[in-house]
């Protein structure tokens, strides 16, 4: 099968949504598909992949929190015009095709076979109630669409009011349980952190505020902090004699991030908001880390309210500290989370989710039904290509 | 006055305009509806034949071999008007067999293939009513019958086998 990928954000930028394209890609790509990826990109000279095909420059716009690199415009609806004119896809997998930018773009030019994916769970806003109905048709035309939440799906349901399949991010599972530990990191009483600590969504300030409780009845513990920023900014909210306990480690890549999950006592998840799915939980599930995470609905929904985790009460520092000295003081509790953790894991495995968004494509396509462009770009490229002639 | 005939003809070409994009769009909703069905109703004969299979095997009782049987042949032969009935006849007969945990254990190959096809029944069904739902909210809409832009095509239409018990989720 012939398959496209559209991603609305740069390639060479790292994001969730690129990860899951880029994981998607190859594993169709190892079964024998045919596989192409059109995404933006800031630098064309840092895409490694031999399937991406650059589609231009994005723009930077501020979007749920963060910065999103986004691409739009004439010249980009050109690139996908002729991407799908030349490539005769099967299907047409479209990220996120609610964000203005080159999904959208793809949905209102291309016709036929589409599913599209929903990755963001954001709250009620009044700029989506605004231009869901300039949306709505041309999310309409897709086949099918998938959410990879039940959050992610409530807001679809919500702002656009359609309803999706869910399917989960996936993991390479085995990626992270075979990973190694690193001997530098694997010291006893190791509570982990990753993200974007900068930002107060990620909730670090609420494990550091927990962490004076902690180091009272386990002196020993370390709080090992991984991803990009400041840690000297951060560290100044934290007691002088503790600031000791605290290691920041920088932007890591994925194999140092296998063997950081790996080298953990316990991974601290004190997101107070903002999440869809919450991928970190599910890695570190799959390395068997036992997890300590706040209860905002995504978390509660990934951990089945405490089953595969223990939840504490959002943005509540003694509630997280009660959590972790609790699972400090029972081995038996850990283990029991890391052995279901581990077997929870492979439900994200893509061996599994690959699978299941493939039944999605077969759903959305009758036999053999190609993506082409829709008639009316069909008669203006037409129009323009005769003028071409002329000139 | 000028003015007048030049606004005119504006304003009913934008009103073809208009007209022709929102037939254009139900249009596309009816195809994926057929699209949709059509899927749904490849699951629904492979899983008829998977329970002619299981009829068969050995460990079956010939009374249940009977029923499974009949309820399979019922809803592979079913016209559109029986069918609502024979599909859900032979979700009870699968549902009859699948709770026999020693034939289940017995035969691990036919029951996993039939689990992973309900669940795949799951998805086409949940596809298909999110088809049938779209296609037929926006016939609904007043622009839409009062310009009959749905034509001559049938409206879309769901299944009370839909919402059948077998196709909770089994975890």
């Amino acid at each position: 099968m012939k398959i496209g990928f559209v991603s609305p954000y740069a390639w060479d930028v790292p994001g969730g949504v690129q990860a899951h394209i880029r994981d998607l890609a190859h594993y169709y790509q190892n079964q024998g598909h045919a596989v192409s990826v059109l995404a933006p990109a800031t630098d064309e000279g840092l895409i490694t992949e031999s399937f991406v095909v650059p589609a231009g420059r994005p723009v930077a716009i501020p979007y749920n929190g963060a910065v999103a690199r986004v691409l739009f415009g004439p010249v980009a609806a050109s690139r996908v015009r002729q991407w799908i004119a030349t490539e005769e896809f099967d299907i047409l997998h479209l990220h996120e095709p609610a964000i203005p930018s080159l999904s959208l773009l793809a949905c209102s030019i291309a016709e036929g076979p589409m599913v599209g994916t929903f990755h963001v769970a954001a709250p009620r806003q009044k700029v989506a109630f605004a231009i869901a109905p300039l949306l709505e048709p041309v999310i309409e035309k897709l086949r099918a669409r998938i959410a990879v939440s039940e959050v992610a799906r409530e807001t679809l349901r919500i702002h656009l009011d359609t309803d999706a399949v869910v399917i989960p991010n996936g993991i390479g599972a085995n990626f992270f349980a075979d990973a190694k530990p690193n001997p530098d990191w694997r010291k006893p009483r190791t509570i982990g952190f990753i993200g974007r600590f900068s930002e107060p969504r990620k909730g670090l300030g609420v494990l550091l505020e927990a962490l004076p409780n902690i180091a009272r009845i386990f002196p020993d513990v370390k709080v090992l902090i991984a991803g990009p920023g400041e840690g000297i900014e951060a560290m100044q909210s934290v007691n002088p004699a503790l600031r000791n306990k605290l290691q920041f480690l920088g932007r890591i890549n994925d194999d140092e991030k296998a063997s950081f999950l790996k080298s953990l006592d316990l991974y601290v998840a004190p997101n107070t908001g903002g999440e869809s799915f919450g991928i970190i939980l599910a890695e570190a599930m799959a390395a068997g880390v036992p997890i300590v995470a706040s209860n905002i609905p995504a978390f509660r929904h990934l951990l089945e309210e405490g089953k595969y985790g223990s939840l504490f009460e959002n943005e509540d520092a003694s509630s997280l500290a009660e959590a972790i000295i609790d699972l400090f003081k029972h081995d038996d509790k850990r283990e029991g989370l890391s052995e279901s953790g581990l077997e929870r894991a492979q439900r994200f495995d893509w061996s599994q989710v690959s699978d299941e968004i493939m039944n999605v494509f077969m759903h959305a396509r009758a036999p053999e039904e190609k993506v082409k462009l829709n008639s009316e770009t069909r008669s203006w490229t037409r129009i323009f290509s005769r003028e071409d002639e002329m000139t | 006055m000028t003015f007048t005939w030049f606004w005119i003809p504006l304003v009913v070409l934008l009103f073809i305009w208009y007209l022709t994009f929102s037939a254009n769009r139900l249009d596309r909703l009816h195809h994926r509806a057929e699209t949709s069905w059509a899927n749904l109703d490849a699951i629904l004969q492979r899983r008829a034949a998977l329970a002619i299979d299981i009829a068969h095997l050995p460990a079956v009782d010939p009374a249940t071999n009977l029923l499974l049987t009949a309820a399979a042949h019922q809803a592979r032969d079913a016209d559109i008007r029986d069918r609502n009935e024979a599909e859900t006849g032979l979700t009870q007969a699968l549902l009859i067999l699948r709770a026999e945990v020693e034939i289940v254990e017995a035969f691990p190959q036919i029951f996993s293939e039939l689990d992973s096809l309900t669940e795949r029944l799951r998805v086409a069904i949940a596809l298909h009513v999110e088809a049938v739902n779209a296609a037929r909210g926006r016939r609904e809409k007043l622009i839409y019958r009062m310009f009959r832009l749905a034509g001559h095509a049938p409206l879309p239409v769901k299944y009370a086998f839909e919402d059948d018990s077998l196709l909770e989720p089994q975890r």
